[in-house]
């Protein structure tokens, strides 16, 4: 068993952007990354304050009563019970696996939180330079970011960055637009919201 | 006025026939124009299986099919062992094709069939024919071993080219036949436009070759003449790696996604068979049902192909005759087809060569130059069952320490690119990844695009160009991904935009 | 055969982390050795390059991954299936940790002073190609077995709790002492401990060296004694415990199904027995140090550096640094070759500096080449956590509060 005050998952531009934040104002926290993301992210200052990184590791269920998520486990700790009061799921899009899709559906593979997407795959993409529709497709979210899971909503679950559904990441604004929505989620789990 | 410049024999069309009966008609000694709207390749020879047929998919219902098969299944493998791969095939039979009347029972007519067409045909133990190829369906109940093989595509039509080129013939690609000059009762020549310039141009020869594959249709118009064609769709779909290395196929009456041909890095299921218009003929578009059907018929061949990645998908036309009633194209004849317009439409100088495949090109090439050696009363004989094809291609994966990799799926190196844009008439970089596979990898080009671009431009001497060279590149491999975007290929999709969208400006600048 | 190799969307971030790569351009890289190259070595074996053997193997290729592609096995698969080896009379020295280390430790008072001697450093780098800047490990004057049969095992049937101990050939030739402060902190926590009788070694130098058929013998014959054995199998070394829960089946295809549960690390079983309150610690009053944490290659793919930083965080008065994520370089005998010795070096500089930057007590480590490698690249002691965990424990004072409770 480990207990943190937060634990985020996705070490990507979102995850280690609130991480960072968090930390820094005296939470005891960690990051679950799979692999290295793209935005290439400092480990370096987070570490420093004592943040704890999982590399390589994914998470592979979560624990939930009455609306709340309790505890996740990962690949490779096993049975270890990672437990927090808050939990950020910064996973991305398809890409770094936040998303799946297979040939019938699109899901979010660790917890089955609810999806927004077009059935219809004809609308999932258009000619390169145009928009594409599969790039919004997320998960869904109350005003607080918080997702659904059948219908409900995880209390002190935030899903942020391209996870969302509506988040594009190749508009141009984009990198801003993510920054300032995990700057909000902060803001509300350390209570200045 | 345009210059107007007089040869023996124009052909029309770049692809597989058309540059094997340019070679023939060069190797016989007579002066070659062939004119082809895009690239080589870019049809129907390039968008097929690439199986070398031994001809025992036609033994029970089309033996003559089956005869030319085999034996040009022998020749190609002494003429062009560079395009080849000696894999063997395997005819399986599975449990619920006894149902259907394709039991064992069946696979006894198949064997006779096989050997009365002259192909070695022989039923081996599912014990063995797992070992023979392990990625096989475990649940079959019996195989038969044929002598199968996968032949490359665009290196067959590059070889073509090449040898064809080292023998006097002018090849021009994105050159395309705006009118049939007619004489009275005689095509005399052609006129073109260049698709890339719009510069206008036109050419003269005693005979005029119609092997515009589907297009052809079109073509015969322009000269005057009707030919009533069956355009019928065929969709394949490319794996992300090698999953087999024996040709494996179903031994039952041909139907959809029945083949599974391994062909250099890859492997590659098919066909299905639609007939369309002629109207789509040149937008041709991979349905989510045509996906799913090779993708379940595909999984009857070899199980692991549903964990498999599907880099893309693709389609072509079958350039058909219309003979007999039948909607899907599935049961029209594939035998070869050689048109002399002035015995049909008592129109001089004007042939035209179409249906057959891929397979029985050499022999579609030597009906036609026959014909136009009558026609020019000229003596020499074919010698295309002997002579050896060329190798076009620098060796590939030729990685030496002072050679840049350009392409890393594929292995292709700034040598390779120079070789292909010095002798293979390579304008962009969809033409370098036909003579090279550049770009054919599991990245699609997303990785090395803008090193490849980059290195052509430079090849070329036009560094101006990379701008242009990526997007054109970028979209035409984004469409082939479009209907397998599921999975890993959806990952890729989403690299391909967060790295290319809206940055082909930046990427000139670099 | 598993299909991993299509996961990879070519993004190259393993070729950004490898540190072979950062060292060298002779090595194609993780990308081109792995995923790349087995397509086209699944066209035709022809596209086997000997220089995959330069893969150290450190596995950081597949931890920084971000599509789940096991680069590192795709490459050691690729070497078992194809590579050639015709190893030298050095390698198989290197590579026989078993047979060296039983043929030296009798006469380890005649070898030790002989191999810190230059005159015979300077032979070795010429007959053998041991390079001549290495220190070679020191031989044991007695193995833990031998020690074990002596001191400890005995007493060990008091304890009601048992776990088995997988020492690994370091601990028995080379290095006892950490075997001794492993028993007696196993004991204090109120566990027996029993070794493994025929421990071979894990397999993991043969594998290294390309022998990959006597590595797959041990593995069977391991795997078929731990299946013998009940309860928690423990390794003090995180290369032993990973090549035999993830590499056997991984690389050797040996199937471990039946005892991977049981085989865990010193440090997680500690950790683990701590935070769910079966085992309690008492530390030592008024000890204090400052150490630095190197995260050994195999502890990082394991992803388990996370139960050192967090037990070792208990001690009192500990400062802990923890490194940033570097491979040391040795990779097993690598960087006892002469061929290698510079290489290795190289690509272990960055922690080097790191380390003499910091100015530790001491360097905590759970892997012996590493140990091996930074003591004679720095100078700096390097400590298993289980030998610090021992000596920043009170340990009567804790084998008192694990008393098992009398009925």
């Amino acid at each position: 068993m480990m207990k943190f005050d937060t634990i985020i998952i996705g070490g990507g531009l979102a995850g280690m952007h609130t991480a960072c934040r968090l930390q820094k104002s005296g939470q005891r926290t960690v990051v679950i990354s799979k692999g290295i993301s793209l935005h290439k992210p400092d480990f370096s200052e987070y570490r420093s304050l004592g943040g704890r990184i999982l590399m390589g590791d994914s998470v592979i269920r979560g624990e939930f009563e009455g609306g709340n998520i309790l505890a996740v486990y990962t690949e490779n700790l096993g049975q270890n019970r990672l437990e927090a009061d808050n939990f950020i799921l910064a996973s991305g899009k398809f890409l770094s696996g936040g998303l799946v899709a297979d040939m019938e559906q699109i899901y979010e593979p660790l917890f089955g939180l609810d999806v927004e997407y077009d059935r219809d795959r004809n609308h999932w993409f258009a000619p390169f330079d145009e928009h594409q529709g599969f790039m919004s497709f997320g998960v869904k979210a109350d005003e607080l970011s918080r997702p659904f899971l059948n219908g409900r909503i995880i209390i002190n679950l935030y899903a942020a960055g391209e996870i969302l559904a509506g988040v594009d990441p190749t508009e141009t604004d984009s990198v801003g637009k993510i920054l300032a929505h995990t700057e909000a989620i902060a803001d509300r789990i350390l209570g200045n919201a | 006025m345009y210059d107007v410049e007089q040869y023996d024999v124009i052909v029309i069309g770049g692809g597989i026939t058309g540059l094997g009966t340019a070679r023939d008609c060069a190797l016989r000694g007579l002066k070659v124009l062939l004119v082809e709207r895009d690239d080589i390749a870019s049809g129907a020879s390039g968008r097929n299986h690439g199986l070398l047929h031994s001809g025992a998919r036609y033994a029970v219902n089309d033996p003559e099919s089956a005869r030319e098969c085999i034996r040009e299944n022998k020749i190609l493998k002494k003429i062009a062992p560079h395009c080849i791969e000696k894999t063997g095939g395997l005819f399986i039979t599975l449990p619920e094709d006894e149902d259907e009347g394709y039991g064992l029972e069946y696979q006894k007519i198949f064997i006779d069939a096989c050997k009365t067409s002259g192909i070695d045909a022989e039923a081996i133990d599912p014990v063995d024919a797992l070992r023979m190829e392990p990625s096989v369906n475990p649940a079959l109940m019996g195989a038969v071993k044929v002598p199968d093989g996968a032949v490359d595509p665009f290196k067959l039509c590059s070889a073509n080219m090449y040898d064809a080129l080292l023998h006097g013939t002018t090849i021009l690609p994105y050159t395309e036949v705006t009118s049939v000059i007619r004489e009275g009762c005689s095509v005399t020549g052609i006129e073109t436009r260049n698709t890339h310039t719009g510069e206008r141009a036109s050419y003269r020869a005693s005979v005029t070759v119609n092997a515009a594959g589907i297009w052809g249709h079109g073509i015969a118009r322009m000269a005057g003449v009707k030919i009533e064609m069956c355009p019928t769709k065929g969709s394949l779909l490319i794996f992300a790696h090698r999953l087999n290395n024996v040709v494996i196929n179903r031994c039952r009456k041909s139907s959809d996604g029945d083949i599974l041909v391994p062909g250099d890095t890859v492997s590659v299921i098919g066909t299905t068979s639609t007939g369309i218009s002629y109207d789509e003929c040149d937008e041709l578009k991979v349905t989510a049902e045509e996906v799913c059907t090779l993708m379940r018929e595909g999984a009857r061949l070899c199980p692991s192909i549903t964990h498999t990645r599907v880099l893309r998908a693709y389609a072509g036309v079958r350039p058909l005759i219309k003979s007999a009633e039948d909607a899907t194209g599935r049961n029209i004849s594939r035998g070869i087809v050689c048109l002399d317009h002035s015995e049909r439409d008592g129109l001089e100088g004007f042939i035209t060569i179409t249906g057959g495949k891929l397979m029985t090109y050499r022999l579609m090439a030597e009906i036609a130059t026959d014909a136009v050696c009558r026609k020019l009363g000229v003596p020499a004989t074919c010698k295309t069952h002997r002579a050896m094809l060329s190798d076009p291609l620098v060796p590939r994966h030729s990685e030496s320490a002072t050679d840049e990799l350009i392409c890393e799926c594929e292995r292709v190196t700034f040598d390779d690119v120079k070789w292909a844009v010095n002798h293979l008439g390579v304008q962009n970089l969809e033409d370098l990844r036909r003579r090279t596979r550049l770009g054919m990898g599991t990245c699609q080009g997303t990785k090395c695009i803008a090193r490849a671009a980059e290195a052509l431009a430079r090849a070329k001497g036009n560094p101006e160009e990379t701008r242009e060279l990526i997007r054109r590149f970028v979209e035409e491999r984004w469409k082939g991904m479009t209907s397998v975007g599921w999975g890993d290929s959806l990952r890729e999709m989403e690299y391909m935009q967060k790295i290319w969208k809206g940055r082909y400006a930046e990427t000139a600048e670099k | 055969m598993e299909n991993s190799l299509d996961q990879c969307i070519k993004c190259a971030e393993c070729t950004v982390y490898c540190p072979v790569l950062k060292a060298t351009d002779s090595y194609p890289g993780p990308k081109k050795a792995g995923p790349d190259g087995e397509r086209l070595r699944l066209k035709d074996r022809v596209f086997f390059e000997d220089n995959l053997k330069m893969c150290l193997n450190c596995k950081r290729c597949e931890v920084v991954c971000p599509s789940g592609v096991k680069i590192a096995d795709i490459i050691q698969r690729a070497r078992h299936r194809h590579g050639r080896p015709i190893p030298g009379i050095r390698d198989m020295m290197l590579a026989s940790t078993d047979l060296t280390g039983s043929l030296a430790v009798p006469f380890s008072g005649i070898i030790n002073p002989v191999l810190k001697n230059g005159a015979v450093r300077a032979v070795l780098d010429c007959t053998l190609g041991i390079d001549r800047h290495c220190t070679l490990p020191e031989y044991a004057q007695e193995t833990f077995e031998s020690i074990f049969k002596k001191r400890f095992s005995r007493q060990q049937q008091s304890y009601p709790r048992k776990v088995n101990y997988f020492h690994g050939c370091y601990v028995n030739y080379n290095y006892p002492q950490l075997g001794s402060d492993f028993v007696k902190l196993m004991n204090a926590l109120g566990f027996g401990v029993s070794l493994i009788r025929d421990e071979r070694c894990c397999g993991v130098p043969l594998m290294s060296n390309g022998m990959f058929k006597q590595a797959t013998r041990n593995a069977e014959s391991n795997v078929n004694v731990l299946s013998g054995t009940e309860g928690p199998v423990i390794a003090t070394s995180s290369t032993c415990l990973f090549t035999m829960r993830d590499e056997y089946p991984a690389v050797l295809g040996v199937d471990n199904s039946s005892i991977r549960e049981r085989l865990t690390l010193a440090v997680k079983f500690i950790y683990e027995s701590v935070s769910s309150g079966k085992v309690r610690l008492a530390f030592r009053e008024g000890w204090k140090a400052r150490a630095a944490y190197h995260v050994p290659c195999h502890m990082e793919r394991l992803g388990w550096g996370i139960f050192t930083l967090e037990l070792l965080g208990m001690i009192p008065g500990l400062e802990l640094m923890e490194l940033d994520s570097n491979c040391c370089g040795m990779a097993g005998t690598y960087g006892f070759k002469k061929e290698n010795y510079g290489l290795s070096q190289q690509i272990g500089s960055a922690l080097f500096s790191q380390i003499s930057g910091r100015n530790p007590d001491f360097v905590i480590c759970e892997c012996e080449t590493c140990k091996w490698q930074i003591e004679m690249s720095t100078g700096y002691k390097v400590l298993n956590p289980v030998s610090l965990l021992a000596e920043a424990l009170d340990l009567k004072k804790t084998a008192k509060l694990n008393q098992p409770a009398l009925p």
